[in-house]
This record gives structure tokens, sequence and C-alpha cells, in this order.
């Protein structure tokens, strides 16, 4: 039993394509043990495996195997009534990859690398910033607003209002310039 | 995987249908595949490459000492297990007897 050309270079193409995600959990093993005894994150780890499978005939055995896999899966369904397009699509949806380890890896990961970015002195500045420049806002947009609005005088009859803008608008500009020392902070510590 | 690569030279989906024949209808296909890297990479399995009609060459596995090994480490882990296992089954079932015993 052989296959159509198109479906050959299908197989050839979800082979080649998965193969690579099957060749990275197989080499994970081995490599998570290595991060954690190093340190290093995953990407770092995943761009050096990139390297050397680039250089290997690793992954073209690994693409191989899963090619004559896939092959003998499909002739199997064919076997048992489905036609060529049905088998390839079946095979695809049975040997696609999909791990939930990797999943709960990179969760895990992306958990440890916030923890470990984690400093008390970092978050205590971010908040005295917040603290800061909202007072310095409230104090002088009140202080524009009173006496834009006319001094005491003004302030006990209707002038109260410009003093309450003033404060609210302080306030906003406060909270503004608070995020922008946190984001900068943020961006420091990268 | 192991135990039925020990019974001779075998090649990857031939081992997926054996499982199947055997009762393990629900195993995924891409496991095998999977897992058969694996046996790889831990050097567990001697491979042999012959031709095959697809074009790239087929591997066939036959177990190496350290996969014999592996087999063995894991059969007496298994009877270990099971036999406490069946200990605590029979143990739970004398006490329940005892009790509804006790209790007549």
């Amino acid at each position: 039993m052989t296959f159509s050309q198109e479906i050959k270079d299908k197989m050839v193409q979800f082979a080649k394509e998965q193969s690579q995600y099957y060749l990275d959990e197989a080499e994970m093993t081995y490599l998570e043990k290595l991060r954690w005894k190093t340190g290093q994150t995953r990407s770092k780890i995943a761009a050096k495996l990139a390297k050397f499978k680039g250089r290997s005939e690793t992954a073209l055995e690994a693409q191989n195997d899963l090619l004559l896999y896939m092959s003998d899966y499909m002739k199997d369904l064919m076997e048992k009534g489905l036609s060529e397009e049905e088998a390839f699509e079946r095979a695809k949806e049975e040997l696609e990859y999909r791990s939930e380890s990797e999943r709960s890896a990179d969760l895990h990961e992306r958990f440890a690398r916030y923890y470990e970015m984690r400093d008390p002195a970092e978050y205590e500045a971010i908040g005295l910033f917040y603290a800061g420049f909202l007072f310095f806002g409230v104090s002088i947009g009140a202080l524009i607003g009173y006496l834009g609005g006319g001094g005491r005088e003004m302030f006990l009859t209707d002038g109260w209002i410009d003093t309450a803008i003033g404060a609210a608008v302080g306030a906003v500009i406060g909270l503004g310039a608070g995020l922008i020392s946190n984001a900068v902070i943020v961006l420091k510590k990268k | 995987m192991l135990e039925i690569i020990s019974r001779g030279e075998t090649y990857g989906y031939e081992i997926a249908k054996k499982l199947h024949q055997m009762g393990f209808e629900g195993l995924a296909e891409q496991t095998v595949y999977a897992l058969l890297l694996r046996l790889e990479k831990n050097r567990l399995v001697h491979i042999t490459k012959k031709p095959s009609e697809m074009g790239p060459p087929r591997k066939f596995y036959r177990l190496n000492e350290r996969g014999l090994e592996e087999l063995a480490a894991f059969w007496a882990r298994w009877d270990y297990l099971s036999g406490c296992i069946q200990n605590l089954r029979n143990s739970g079932r004398d006490d329940g007897d005892l009790q509804s015993g006790n209790q007549g």
C-alpha cells in the first residue's frame, strides 16, 4: 500500500514540525535537572537545545521515526476502510504533540522567576514613590486651586470648588508620576 | 514497552499494536512514539536500521544489557508494590470479618 505524493508531502511536513516537540520533551528530563542545578532559565536552555538540534542528526532521525510510525498507523487505518485523507487526518490528530507536563513546567518557571524577581526594598520604594507623588500632587493642586480661586475670602464663599478641583487634578498627576516611577524601576530591574 | 521489546526485535508501530492487543486500547498513539524516543535517549535499547518502503530506514529495537536490568528492576518494584497492595486488601477483609464476627 502506497500513499499519493500530496499525502506524502503532508506527512513529511507534519513529522518535521511535530518531531521537534517530542524531541524537546525527551531531552528536557536531563535539561530540567541541569536548570535546577545551575539556576538557568528554560528559555536559555531551549536556545542551546536549538543549536544542538541544528547541528546533529538527532532531529532528522526523530522526524523519520515519526514519519514511519505515522505511515504504519495510516496503513492500518486504511486496511480498516478509511480513505487516505481520513487516515491522514486521524493520524495527525492522534500523533499531534500535547504535553501537560510541559505546560505545568512553564507555569512553574514563571512563578519561580516572579518570586526570584521580588525584592521587598523595591516594593517599599515603589509604594513610597506613589505616596510621595500623591501628596505632592494634591498639595500643589490644592494650593494652585486655592490661590487661583481668590484666596481665603473666596474659599469661604464659592471658591472652595477651585481648591477641590485643584486637589483632584493634583492627585491624578501624582498617581501618573507614581506609575512612571514604577515603570522605570521595573525596566531598570530587567 | 520494555517487556514487549525484550521478547524479540520489533519496531515502533508493532509495539503499539501489541499493546493494543494486550488490552491497552486507550493508549494514545503519540505515547508510544514519545516513549521510544526516551528509551533511545536513556540508552536502554540496541537499534538496528533496515530499509523501509517509505524511504528513511526503519529502526528495530532490542533491549541491551541496561534495558534488561531496567526491566528486571521494574518487575521487582511491581512485585513488591502489588504484594503490598494485596496484603492491604486482604488485611482489610480480615479485619472486616473479625469485626462482623465480634458483632455476631
